[in-house]
């Protein structure tokens, strides 16, 4: 019988015993393939949108780069003048040019004062209705919107929001706030991306969303006699002008496609990371599996050995059934990660963002790259055991099959392990002698990866000890059968070891973060406690800015002594020697110095928000050669050069919001015409002496007028930063949930391979009385130690990376160390869940085991 | 339920008492015209304080039997009783306790769990059932098979006449009222065998313990009181006081019954 044919008939016959491997490895590779299937149908989608609606050449203003850039601050977008649509009309081999205004600065309030719109941070889009609009929307219901007081809505945002046509919206915008009548209704054609979408006519949107004659784009037809390169250039030629540029309908979509498939990248390579987790924790269940199959087969082997089989093809028939296994588990694996992918878009579709499945793109690379790395972890997996098993000797058949309990940890492995552990933890003190985040940085990720696989090589001898003061904590009450348990745990150091590990890289994770995140914020509200001298700070819960008359309203509130907006401002700053570079300015009031303390390592945050100053950074200061009283040329966005003076130079790491460069409303509004004037992210208030509920009561009732404002006073705001820390925490403990789940996998295998191994020795204690109650008790017990010495594990080692992180992190203002003792409870908790739940099947199957068979010789 | 092997049941002048008894017991395995009897209408008692084997060529079903006497395997018909329980029809809880409580057990091989040492293994039909062993009754048993220099070994530590006589201390410790050796010294050596099996009938002879051991040795026969023959799920014969010449005889007749069926 051929290698091959043997390691067939092994793989079936043992079939159960790899299916658990295998679904650690179609995990994972449902992960991969799903998240690449995903972020490349949502391309897809977004592609066929920008194709669609392109037409041959777009003009735009050269500023906007493209449409995900952060808009204009002042909350106008960029515009070409309204002279623009008939001078390229006139172009030679245009057949229309059709310019639009287009807008996501304005919120949509319905009637009940809620507003209207998508919840999930995309935009509310306001635009002129043209034809352009049919390439991606369908034939209008009821009738368009004509003159100021009408608006035609999408058909989403209708059917979400209940409203139609004869239904009244209230729209504000940079211009004001004014009621309008929907005239009617419009459905997606294409995809609908998400956002919502309200239509004016063309002189309503250019006066509410520009207060301007002008387009924010030009849409041009060519009349078919010539080529869009050749039509670019002939537009470019007739306007003109460095303020415009003019794409070709392929550099357009080029354009899109690529400012937004940065932002697929990042997702794309988060989920993967994740989905690397979780196959490196697939790797232990993989080298576990087959370490105890091959421990299983000793004999077999042997005997196969003394007839003649070489190493070679022993070492062979192991490896190619863990290709059999990596070839299933990797072909589930891509065609789960195709369900994984609708199940993902069905969630994106129920938040708003409709995928449709019509264009599920799957490129040949997926099922490649999920195959091959299904394939490749899997025979790495088992290289180690396929040796093992190679080096078994003929004598082998004629011995009794070994008895695993007395398998040490090597030594050499332990030293090994050990030393690396201990260099890694070295470097991650390092983290705490050096004040540069450049060395700290490398000294974290050099100390996590050394602690990680030291830890993962040095579990096996840590096995003994710490077991052994787990069972004497936990097991004392259990009486013999918490004994048996505790001599199965510790019988084979190196299966509990890595079984152990496995859920030790997510739980280490899990703990990791928390330590940050609780630090984060804990820092963070010390220094709102240390830094924040206002009573009260607005923003939108959206994070758009405030439009004009919310600002007005919340500045004239009642019973506040002062206000400071806080704008954002970017610039094109000069040095005295000639050295540029762009800076976001704070702009905010003269009286900011009493919302906000601010340290300064030279002058003061009132001399940097004098008429005419600006303040600095230290580093920046320091680099640059800048000091106090130097001058600066400074170009505002949308203003005229000015020369400006530095008054002040911010202390490194001092600013709780915003940059380090502050310059007060009042100068940026010498060199800037009042529309270009950004729009306030935040108001900051101060009340009047012991006024504090009235004026809190007021600024409520200001902010009234736009549901997406939040008036919150310090303890809001830290209550906020919390909630965010936390949802941030949770995204990402959701997605660690995959690795944990294949570690659990792993305990569950562990256990029933050993079951299975064990047969003769419960068949010998169901003899001699051990009651099935007892031996499932004792299967739990043991899975719950092996559980609990991995969250040991996982937590010490994920305190140690935490405390580094927290080090490196300390640099840039978290310095606050809060242990997260909650988490790490929360931790040893699910861990002794997770003991219990993966011995529930083991422990079963157990207790049925018919004792005659157990115990019958062979 | 740890009564000595004395016979408290009966008067001098009765019959003697019955440790273990199977009362027409049919074992069959399959079902209709595949159907294999296993056991045939066997009926037999096993007397109390005496040390009974039970003989027969392989497949006579000489280990069905010892099984079914010990609760281990169901019957298809009849009734088995350990002292005045009738363990057929007994739920699994009751015959699991009943084992633990009740019976001793020493098996061919793999007898002792690897993970504990020898005095471990010898108190954990105890520590199971949760009683605290009697360490002068302990000292004695352990005293008798000669291992008190070697309690705190692990199994894999001990030679196999070693492990087999863990085994018989396990199996007294608990002063079952019935110990089941299966081929208890089927894979030691003759001398090994041989301590083995002299600790057993000086358990029996000393301590008054009642001992069924299944056997095809003729050599490990002769150490018993009475000898039971088994042939195709039937007893065919009986012995008393045998010697192992005799015994050789006599299964040198099933040899070549054997054969010619």
């Amino acid at each position: 019988m051929s290698v091959v044919k043997t390691s067939l008939r092994n793989f079936f016959a043992h079939k159960g015993r790899m299916i658990l491997s295998g679904m650690a490895v179609t995990l994972s590779v449902a992960f991969v393939c799903g998240t690449l299937v995903f972020t490349a149908t949502m391309q897809t989608t977004f592609d066929k949108l920008f194709s669609q609606s392109a037409s041959n050449v777009m003009v735009s203003p050269a500023t906007a780069e493209s449409s995900f850039e952060e808009g204009n601050p002042s909350g106008r977008p960029d515009s070409l003048p309204g002279s623009i649509v008939d001078d390229i009309e006139a172009v030679d081999g245009v057949e229309t040019a059709t310019g639009v205004v287009e807008s996501t600065s304005i919120v949509a309030i319905g009637p009940d004062n809620d507003t209207v719109g998508p919840t999930t941070g995309a935009p509310t889009i306001g635009i002129n209705w043209s034809d352009v609009e049919l390439r991606i929307m369908e034939e209008p219901e009821g009738a368009l919107p004509q003159g100021p007081g009408e608006v035609m809505i999408d058909g989403d945002t209708a059917s979400s929001s209940g409203l139609g046509i004869g239904d009244t919206l209230s729209i504000v915008s940079v211009t004001g706030t004014s009621d309008y009548a929907i005239t009617g209704v419009v459905d997606f054609a294409t995809t609908n991306p998400g956002a919502s979408i309200v239509y004016f006519d063309l002189a309503t949107a250019q006066e509410i969303l520009l207060g301007a004659d002008g387009f924010t784009t030009v849409y041009v037809d060519s009349d078919g006699n010539v080529s869009d390169a050749e039509l670019r250039d002939r537009v470019e030629a007739a306007v003109d002008s460095d303020d415009v540029r003019v794409l070709t309908a392929d550099e357009f979509i080029q354009e899109n496609q690529d400012a937004l498939g940065e932002v697929f990248d990042i997702i794309r390579y988060v989920l993967l990371a994740f989905a690397m987790i979780s196959l490196l924790v697939g790797v232990f269940l993989i080298v576990n599996t087959f370490t105890m199959l091959v421990a299983q087969r000793t004999r077999e082997i042997g005997l196969f050995r003394a007839i003649g089989a070489s190493r070679k093809q022993i070492n062979r028939s192991v490896l190619i059934e863990a290709l059999l296994l990596g070839v299933f588990g990797s072909v589930l694996g891509f065609l789960a990660g195709l369900g994984l992918a609708v199940g993902l878009m069905a969630l994106m579709g129920a938040i708003g963002l409709n995928i449709s499945t019509d264009d599920l793109t799957v490129s040949a690379a997926v099922p490649i790259t999920g195959i091959v790395l299904g394939i490749t972890v899997t025979l790495v997996a088992a290289y180690f055991p396929a040796r093992r098993a190679g080096k078994i000797t003929p004598m082998a058949a004629l011995q009794d099959a070994g008895i695993p309990g007395d398998v040490r940890a090597g030594r050499i492995r332990a030293a090994i392990g050990g030393l690396l552990t201990v260099v890694g933890a070295l470097l991650l003190v390092l983290t705490t002698t050096t004040d540069e985040v450049g060395p700290a940085s490398g000294y974290v990720a050099g100390g996590l990866l050394l602690t990680l696989v030291g830890m993962v090589v040095f579990a096996p001898a840590l096995v003994g000890s710490v077991v052994k003061v787990l069972s004497s904590v936990l097991l004392r009450g259990f009486g013999p059968v918490g004994r048996l348990a505790e001599r199965n745990a510790l019988r084979n150091p190196r299966r509990t070891g890595g079984t152990a590990s496995a859920l030790m890289i997510g739980l280490a994770l899990v703990t990791s973060l928390a330590v940050v995140g609780s630090s984060m914020i804990s820092s963070a509200s010390k220094q709102i406690d240390e830094a924040i001298g206002a009573d009260f700070m607005i923003q939108t819960s959206n994070w758009q800015p405030i439009p004009p008359d919310a600002a007005d309203a919340l500045r004239n509130a009642d019973h506040l002594s002062a206000t400071s907006d806080f704008m954002l401002m970017p610039a094109q700053v000069t040095t005295p020697d000639g050295e540029t570079y762009e800076q976001s300015f704070s702009v905010v009031d003269e009286s900011f110095p009493d919302m906000m303390r601010v340290e300064m390592s030279e002058g003061s945050l009132g001399e940097a928000l004098a008429p005419g100053n600006v303040s600095i950074d230290a580093g920046r200061a320091e680099r640059e050669g800048v000091e106090v009283g130097d001058e600066l040329t400074i170009t505002f966005r949308g203003g005229e050069e000015t020369t400006l003076t530095v008054g002040a130079i911010v202390a490194p790491g001092s600013e709780a919001e915003g940059s380090p460069a502050y310059t007060s409303v009042a100068t940026v509004a010498e060199s800037v015409p009042e529309d270009a004037m950004p729009l306030p992210w935040m108001i900051m208030a101060l009340a009047d002496e012991g006024m504090v509920d009235e004026a809190r009561a007021s600024l409520e009732e200001a902010a009234g007028a736009l549901p997406t404002l939040e008036v919150r006073d310090q303890a809001d705001y830290k209550k906020m930063i919390e909630e965010q820390v936390g949802q941030l925490l949770n995204m990402t403990y959701g997605l660690l949930a995959l690795a944990i789940i294949v570690a659990i996998l792993g305990v569950v295998n562990t256990l029933a391979l050993s079951v299975v191994e064990r047969t003769r020795e419960i068949g010998l204690m169901r003899a001699i009385g051990l009651s099935r109650r007892q031996l499932r008790r004792m299967i739990r017990l043991e899975s719950v130690v092996i559980a609990l010495f991995g969250a040991v594990l996982g937590v010490g080692m994920g305190l140690a990376w935490g405390l580094a992180a927290q080090q490196l992190l300390a640099m840039e203002g978290m310095d606050v160390l809060v242990l997260p003792w909650a988490t790490i409870i929360v931790v040893f908790i699910g861990a002794a869940l997770v003991g219990l739940l993966a011995a529930l099947v083991p422990a079963f199957r157990a207790g049925r085991m018919n004792i005659l068979n157990a115990i019958a010789t062979e | 339920m740890t009564t000595p092997a004395v016979d408290e049941t009966n008067g001098p002048s009765g019959p003697p008492a019955v440790a273990a008894r199977a009362d027409n017991v049919t074992k069959a395995y399959g079902a209709g015209d595949t159907q294999v009897l296993a056991l045939d209408q066997v009926s037999v008692g096993i007397d109390k304080g005496a040390f009974t084997a039970i003989m027969g060529p392989s497949g006579s079903g000489k280990s069905t039997l010892m099984h079914c006497l010990a609760g281990l395997d169901s019957v298809t018909s009849g009734q088995v009783w350990i002292g005045d329980t009738e363990i057929t029809g007994l739920k699994e809880k009751h015959l699991t306790r009943l084992r633990r409580d009740n019976i001793g057990f020493i098996f061919q091989a793999f007898n002792l769990l690897p993970t504990l040492t020898a005095a471990e293994n010898i108190t954990l039909p105890m520590d199971i059932a949760g009683t605290k062993p009697d360490k002068e009754w302990l000292d004695t048993v352990v005293n008798t098979v000669g291992l008190s220099g070697r309690l705190g070994h692990r199994p894999n530590q001990l030679s196999g006449g070693q492990q087999q006589r863990v085994a018989v201390a396990r199996a007294l410790a608990s002063r079952p009222e019935i110990i089941f050796g299966d081929e208890p010294t089927g894979n030691l050596d003759s001398r090994a065998g041989a301590e083995v099996l002299q600790f057993l009938r000086r358990s029996v002879d000393d301590l008054g313990q009642t001992i069924v051991m299944v056997t095809h040795d003729p050599v490990a026969a002769a150490y018993a009181d009475r000898i039971v023959f088994l042939a195709d799920g039937r007893i065919v014969d009986e012995m008393f006081s045998p010697t192992a010449d005799k015994v050789l005889d006599r299964m040198r007749g099933f040899d070549a019954q054997g054969r010619t069926s």
